[in-house]
């Protein structure tokens, strides 16, 4: 029964060496039909054949909301009894968006099928009757055997059946997997090991017919389960036994495996930016496609899609247009019914062409024509533009030289394309503390031995007296701790506790030794290890190899090998990790390093030193030092027997019950422990950090550190790094707890402030608190969630909150907790795996490239080398993108409205009939050639001012976290302005052309000249960033207006075409018509009046002074005041507003420095 | 050297565009230039407008309204709907001389040439001559392309409501009357009459109309609209063409004929004039309004009060921001420094 239970859920099969076996299971597919169960080794991630382009991306497209009224809209003006403009205008520019995205799609395509055809035809040695023979990945099937050479990547998930090392060892890099750049080491059962290596291997190997039952494929990169039925024997199989696809082959001469899973795509392969929703759909249909059961590929996981929140109000407001615009047309559907009804009760030459004689069914008629006419209002090359727009500046990320980083020759990345202007809108930054805000390139600078304290961290690592290593001939150099004292007690072989903690620290860890020019260089998982085991080395305990059995050092030049019996491994909820060795004399011994709070619960009782070493221990993380507790325990032969029996018979339990007996296996071990040392290693600050933070918190960010680490620790590097100021004011829990509890904790929280405070400076009591928590007591906050919104609303005030010891979950809550609580965006940064939950959970997760792998990087939305790029990012890039965005939103809504809207002021003029008041041609050239180039060169280029200023000025940056530009109220005064502009678009021509002998026509071209003037007047205004090509988009705009105006209303169009050319001629005779000019001109001044009214308000004067230009740019008066006035952050709506009151911003400091404020516009 | 550029492989451009450092040119809208711009803007409009205003006012425009709705007009009894071929006088007094050349319009209100079924009521492949639109008008047209089950030509609502009221003009010499010469040649647009609007390629024109009838509301034919001028007939009939060409708003004048012949070359003199009125086109049942207007015109077209009152009042508003600006700029410059 039991054997059956182990068994169940090991359902796939695959036979070594079976390929004509499995060849008749093989996956086919032909159209939506396939069958077959085992997939090829072909990569497809490509989704469009030359057969399934069109459909295929014209469906996707057609799944956007815009995309498909806009087709409705053509399909209605088929029907000619409503059809205001002709089919044809509204399809040129929905083809061309559509297009323009196809393209891109195609692109892309193309780019992922020249790269799949690259890792199709990578060549591998598979396993043919008796040799191999040089094949191509496409060509792998399940069963077959394979061999890989040294450096080479594994092209499927291969059980390990031997290799060329002992004990059919082989070294793996996992780089493309998870981002972890250390080697890792799988090995082959023993049975294969024994039999397949004993004899010459092809002839072996070739009649090798063990079968494998394992799970269907899944995605659980670290879990494999599964039997090898060989010989009668039935052997468990592990993720030990298994190398995966797209593992590197390290250090070892040639591995043999046996393909069991075979095709797959690899989620690091994307291109970067790749998160928004096109890309996710395509994931999802890469992921459903045959040919990919590999782990890997099914690990390509869930990608939330992030929305910027001013794309959801944008929306928002698109929605709200289409609902104006209906009931618009509903209205004037009523109006055109009532003048219907009078028209035919007052017989004249329109009386017949009432629909039936039906006033009712001709207004519900104009109703659909009205819809029609008005729907150019909704911007249909909105969102296509808005995607080029970010896909623009996230390449500008990309190419920024300042946020290069050129030791690691890794520059910026966005990867997440659609989320620029939110990076102009952070109001919460909670970052990691480990190598986000230090170096994570760990020195080790101080010990304790049995109490003795060596080294001194309060001299900067470079100003270290290097001591003389020359005796040790593996030195290499990169030990920054002076303490001769120690060697001389190490050499002179007078202080054995001291031996035995090097001891401990070149057996006690996870390192690989690889052996390069003589010397053994270190591979780790995590970067303290790596400077545990480099410290050793320099002080002559050098690690020198290990074996699955074996550990080989070398202590002050003496070789010994010391057996490995157990290795109780690291785990985040264990934090410590334990070594059994026998050591060459014969004892048994225990190293066991680890978290403090850990170590110090398992001592034995009156464990020497340990005073001491506590106090040491202290000592050492008010120096920002991280520590680890050094341990040893001397093992009785008898109890080690009778433990590895258990350990032998947990390797044969089910999972549940063998995690169970694991760990009170590891707590049988780890105990009565003796206190030997704490080692104490410097996590420096990387370089511009503290400058950093000071410049985010001026800008208005809230910065949040949250970190695993000790509550000590990370206060002091709060205070290293600037986020706290030496008198800040530490809440702790208890008080926290206390304010929480009590009846209305906002009058608590002052009084708590002030009782400290109150002689000292009762100002900045707000700013100078900082609250400091920890895990367990955030845990609390689950079963109160009513705490949520007040500590929020408390740590409003705060200058800072530093949760320590925090689990990655918990860094992901915290983040919930502020998205709950307040309307801020969220921005997480972090470097390692345990950030990845809290960068997915932000708003915007930025991902640091550092030395813990890429997982954080490939999870995030941007991708930063060094912390302090963030300044750059947030404060350059985030500002200028969501001003350049929020202007191109307002300016659109603006173009686009204003434009049409005239239809309804004209309707009142015309019987309600519909009747437009452009030619049709007008109408769909419009948006995209007279009017689209200025606003995206704006959406490109436009800065008010420069980055260094932008950055000398941080409070500059506050105008993205009002949402000053992109707020409903800002976006319904662009609407307004656009409804203003249509009314007079219509009225002055109205008035000129008012019982004239001037006609229809003339009047249209008048009227489209004034649209297009506005247009191009409004952008000319709004543009503070001349370069060249907003010069040449603006002329050529307003050329393209005039050649294509010319050419529409040409005699040859004409003759071709008459009815869809009927304008002919009207261009002629209206260009060189003063009164035409003259109306336009005038229509168009009056419409941008009160633009220009608001944009030359009087306080210009002193903004528009950009800080980089000083006051030579400036009127004399001007020159006078600036840099004595404090001057008014003025909140200006997009239009008018000239009255609205100044109020003031920043501290006097600030605004003494250059005069310079706050201006959103 | 080679292995150091591979190693930076990643380094972007450092050129101006990539670094957003292009060449700026960044206007300050500084209170010492935006003040005065204002203040010249609005300069130039009060001249604008002033010259506008003067030359509207230079314009001679005379408008007579002749629909008949006063019982004691003439052509009171042609508003009739039975009363056919009603032909009404209207007698006037020019008090001084209004210089030539004059124009001679007709203008109707509360008249929506603009309607958009009756816009798109025609058919601009059979206007421009072409003989299979002859035969199979456009629907376009409805309900005016077909009559009987023969096609009319020219089709739909605008050629068939072609205004028909004709005009003659006598003034007063020594108690006779003498008829004041009209010139109806080139009042349409060069490219309506070259281009848009042509006859088909038949001699006589009359065979092209073979098997088509005439617009239900014409008293004749399209082929003979003009008898006195074989080449005004047809689709370019000079009058036909200025009908064709739709109104922008409801009310509107078009040109009927310009006075500027023989005697009449410098203008109207001054004096008692009379105008005989061939009173066809129906507008009362609509509500609608006709009226001629005697103008002449400057480099600005006809008189247009409006633009130049536009322009003082826009470059007046101007003037005022300017003014203030001026004054919450000294409000705000000022207190600060006590």
């Amino acid at each position: 029964m039991a054997k059956e239970s182990l068994e169940s859920g090991l359902t796939w099969e695959v036979r070594a060496n079976g390929r004509h076996h499995h060849k008749h299971k093989q996956k086919r597919s032909f159209l939506c039909a396939r069958w077959g169960r085992y997939t090829d080794n072909v990569l497809r991630s490509h989704k469009y054949s030359p057969l399934t382009f069109l459909p295929l991306t014209l469906f996707e497209q057609f799944h956007r909301v815009a995309n498909l009224y806009f087709l409705l809209m053509v399909v209605m003006q088929c029907v000619p009894a409503i059809s205001a403009i002709p089919w044809y205008i509204t399809i040129i520019p929905l083809t061309i968006v559509l297009s323009v995205r196809g393209i891109k799609d195609l692109a892309t395509d193309m780019a992922r099928r020249r790269s799949d055809a690259d890792v199709n035809s990578r060549p591998c040695d598979v396993l043919v009757s008796q040799s191999f023979y040089k094949g191509q990945w496409r060509d792998l099937h399940v069963g077959d055997v394979l061999r890989i050479h040294k450096d080479q990547v594994i092209p499927a998930d291969l059980l390990l059946l031997c290799s060329s090392e002992p004990h059919s060892l082989c070294y793996v890099e996992t780089a493309d997997i998870d981002g972890e750049t250390d080697l890792k080491f799988r090995q082959a059962l023993g049975a294969t090991h024994d039999e397949l290596t004993t004899r010459p291997s092809e002839e072996t190997l070739a009649a090798f017919d063990g079968v494998v039952f394992c799970e269907e494929p899944n995605n659980r990169l670290y879990v494999f389960r599964g039997q090898l039925h060989w010989r009668g024997e039935r052997l468990l199989l592990e993720n030990d036994h298994v190398l995966l696809r797209g593992m590197v082959l390290r250090n070892t001469e040639f591995a043999y495996g046996m393909a069991i899973y075979t095709g797959k795509i690899s989620p690091t392969s994307e291109q970067p930016g790749s998160n928004n929703l096109q890309e996710l759909r395509l994931l999802i249909a890469v992921c459903s496609v045959p040919g990919a059961d590999t782990k890997i590929m099914k690990n390509c996981g869930k990608l939330r899609v992030k929305r910027t929140r001013t794309e959801k109000v944008f929306n928002r407001v698109v929605t709200g247009i289409v609902l104006c615009v209906l009931l618009t047309a509903l209205l004037l559907a009523i109006g055109a019914g009532v003048f219907s009804r009078w028209v035919v009760s007052h017989a004249g030459a329109l009386s017949p062409l009432v629909v039936d004689g039906n006033p009712s069914y001709t207004g519900f008629l104009i109703f659909w024509s009205y819809i029609i006419l008005l729907s150019p209002a909704m911007p249909i090359a909105l969102y296509i533009s808005f995607e080029v727009i970010h896909s623009v500046h996230s390449l500008f990320i990309g190419w920024d030289t300042e946020m290069y980083w050129q030791p690691a020759d890794r520059p910026a990345q966005a990867r997440n394309t659609s989320l620029n202007e939110e990076l102009g809108q952070v109001g919460y930054l909670l970052s990691d503390k480990t190598g986000t805000l230090t170096q994570n390139r760990l020195l080790f600078r101080q010990c304790c031995i049995a109490g003795e304290v060596y080294g001194d961290s309060s001299v900067r690592a470079e100003d270290v007296e290097p001591m003389d290593l020359s005796w040790n001939p593996f030195s290499r150099g990169g030990l920054f701790m002076s303490a001769p004292s120690l060697l001389e007690k190490l050499r002179g072989q007078q202080c054995p506790i001291s031996r035995q903690f090097l001891r401990a620290l070149c057996l006690c860890h996870t390192v690989m030794a690889e052996w390069k020019e003589e010397a053994p260089v270190y591979q780790a998982a995590s970067p303290d290890e790596e400077a545990l085991v480099g410290a050793a080395r320099e002080l002559g305990w050098v690690f020198l190899s290990r074996t699955r059995d074996f550990i080989v050092v070398s202590e002050l030049g003496v070789t010994r090998q010391y057996q490995l019996l157990a290795l109780l491994d690291f785990t985040s909820k264990r934090r410590c990790m334990s070594v059994l060795v026998r050591e060459p004399e014969g004892g048994l011994k225990l190293y066991c390093k680890g978290a403090d709070i850990v170590v110090l619960e398992r001592l034995q009782k009156d464990s020497p030193h340990q005073e001491r070493i506590e106090s040491a221990l202290e000592l050492f993380a008010q120096a920002c030092l991280r520590t680890l507790c050094v341990a040893v325990r001397s093992v009785p032969e008898a109890s080690w027997e009778q433990w590895s029996k258990t350990l032998a018979r947990a390797a044969a339990m089910a999972t549940g019950d063998r995690d169970a007996l694991l760990e009170k296996l590891h707590d049988q071990m780890e105990r009565e422990l003796q206190l030997i040392g704490v080692t104490a290693i410097e996590d420096r600050l990387q370089q511009g950090v503290p400058e950093t933070i000071a410049l985010l918190q001026q800008a208005g960010l809230k910065v949040w550190v949250l970190t695993g680490d000790k509550k000590e620790t990370a206060v002091n590097v709060g205070y290293s790094c600037k986020l706290l100021d030496p008198d800040t004011r530490l809440l702790e829990w208890q008080e926290l707890r206390q304010i929480l509890q009590s009846p209305d904790p906002e009058v608590s929280f002052f009084k708590a402030r002030q009782t400290e405070l109150w002689a000292v400076d009762k100002q900045s009591a707000g700013a100078k608190t900082a609250v400091v928590l920890t895990g367990p007591e955030l845990a609390e906050f689950d079963q109160r969630p009513d705490w949520g919104a007040s500590f929020m609303s408390l740590a409003e005030q705060c200058q800072s909150v530093l949760c320590c010891r925090v689990t990655p979950g918990q860094k992901a809550d915290i983040i919930t907790l502020v998205r709950k609580h307040t309307r801020s965006v969220t921005m997480a940064i972090g470097d390692g795996a345990n950030d990845v939950n809290m960068i997915k959970t932000a708003h915007i997760g930025v991902g640091l490239a550092g030395v813990e792998g890429g997982q954080a990087v490939q999870n995030a939305d941007f991708a930063l080398s060094q912390f302090r790029f963030l300044q750059r990012l947030l404060l350059v890039h985030g500002r200028w993108s969501y001003r350049r965005i929020s202007f191109f939103l307002l300016y659109f809504l603006f173009k686009t409205c204003g434009f049409a809207l005239v239809h309804i002021w004209f309707g009142f003029f015309n019987g309600f009939s519909a009747q437009s008041l452009y030619e049709s041609w007008f109408i769909a050239l419009y948006t995209v050639f007279y009017t689209a180039a200025p606003i995206m060169c704006v959406a490109f280029f436009e800065q008010d001012v420069s980055a260094d200023s932008s950055l000398k000025w941080p409070q500059l940056y506050k105008c993205g976290q009002t949402q000053e530009l992109s707020r409903p109220l800002v976006l319904s005064a662009s609407l307004l302005y656009a409804v203003y502009t249509s009314l007079v678009l219509f009225f002055i021509p109205l008035g000129v052309y008012y019982d004239t002998d001037y006609d229809y026509q003339t009047m249209a071209v008048t009227v489209a000249m004034a649209a297009t003037f506005t247009a191009t007047a409004e952008i000319a205004l709004l543009t503070r960033y001349w370069t060249k090509f907003h010069a040449a988009s603006l002329c050529v705009s307003l050329l393209l207006f005039f050649i294509c105006t010319r050419i529409t209303q040409s005699t040859f169009l004409f003759q071709r075409s008459p009815a869809d050319y009927f304008f002919i001629g009207v261009s002629d005779k209206a260009f060189i018509d003063p009164l035409v000019w003259l109306a336009a001109l005038l229509a168009t001044w009056t419409a941008v009046l009160p633009r220009s009214g608001s944009q030359c308000h009087p306080h210009r004067a002193r903004q528009a002074q950009g800080p980089q230009r000083g006051p030579a740019a400036g009127g004399a008066e001007v020159k006078a005041e600036a840099g004595v006035v404090p001057s008014p952050l003025l909140l200006r709506p997009l239009s008018g507003g000239r009255d609205r009151a100044p109020h003031h911003l920043g501290d006097p400091q600030h605004r003494a420095d250059g005069g310079r404020e706050s201006d959103c516009k | 050297m080679v292995k150091e550029e591979q190693i930076l492989a990643n380094r972007p451009d450092n050129t101006a565009f990539t670094q957003q450092r292009l060449p700026a040119w960044q206007p300050i809208l500084s209170a010492g230039i935006v003040i005065p711009g204002f203040v010249l803007i609005g300069l130039t409009f009060i001249g604008i407008g002033v010259a506008l205003f003067v030359t509207s006012k230079s314009i001679q425009d005379m408008e007579i309204d002749y629909t008949g709705v006063e019982t004691d007009s003439d052509c009171y009894k042609c508003t009739d709907k039975d009363v056919k071929n009603c032909v009404c006088q209207l007698d006037f007094n020019i008090p001084s001389l209004i210089e030539g050349p004059v124009f001679f319009y007709y203008g109707l209100s509360n008249y929506f040439q603009n309607y958009r079924r009756y816009g798109v009521s025609k058919d601009d492949t059979q206007l421009s001559g072409d003989l299979d639109n002859f035969k199979t008008p456009s629907d376009t047209c409805s309900p005016y392309d077909t009559d009987g089950g023969k096609p009319i030509v020219p089709c739909g609502s605008v050629a068939n409501s072609m205004f028909n009221d004709t005009f003659k003009l006598y003034r007063h010499v020594n108690g006779t009357k003498k008829e004041v010469p009209f010139d109806g040649k080139g009042i349409a647009w060069w490219t309506d009459y070259n281009v848009k609007y042509r006859n088909p390629d038949v001699k006589p024109l009359k065979d092209a109309f073979e098997g088509t009838v005439k617009p239900l509301f014409w008293p004749k034919p399209a082929y003979d609209l003009d008898p006195a001028d074989p080449n005004n007939n047809g689709f370019i009939n000079q009058d036909f063409l200025v009908w064709m060409r739709r109104a922008a708003l409801p009310d509107f004048r078009k040109l009927y004929r310009r006075i500027s012949q023989g005697d009449y070359a410098r203008g109207l003199p001054a004096g008692n004039y009379t105008l005989d009125i061939d009173y066809n086109y129906p507008v009362m049942s609509f509500k609608g309004k006709k009226k001629v207007v005697f103008s002449n015109v400057s480099w600005m077209g006809g008189r247009n009060e409006f633009l130049g009152i536009a322009y003082l009042v826009i470059g007046s508003l101007c003037i005022i921001m300017s003014i203030v600006m001026l004054i919450v700029y000294a409000k705000f410059k000022f207190p600060e420094e006590d």
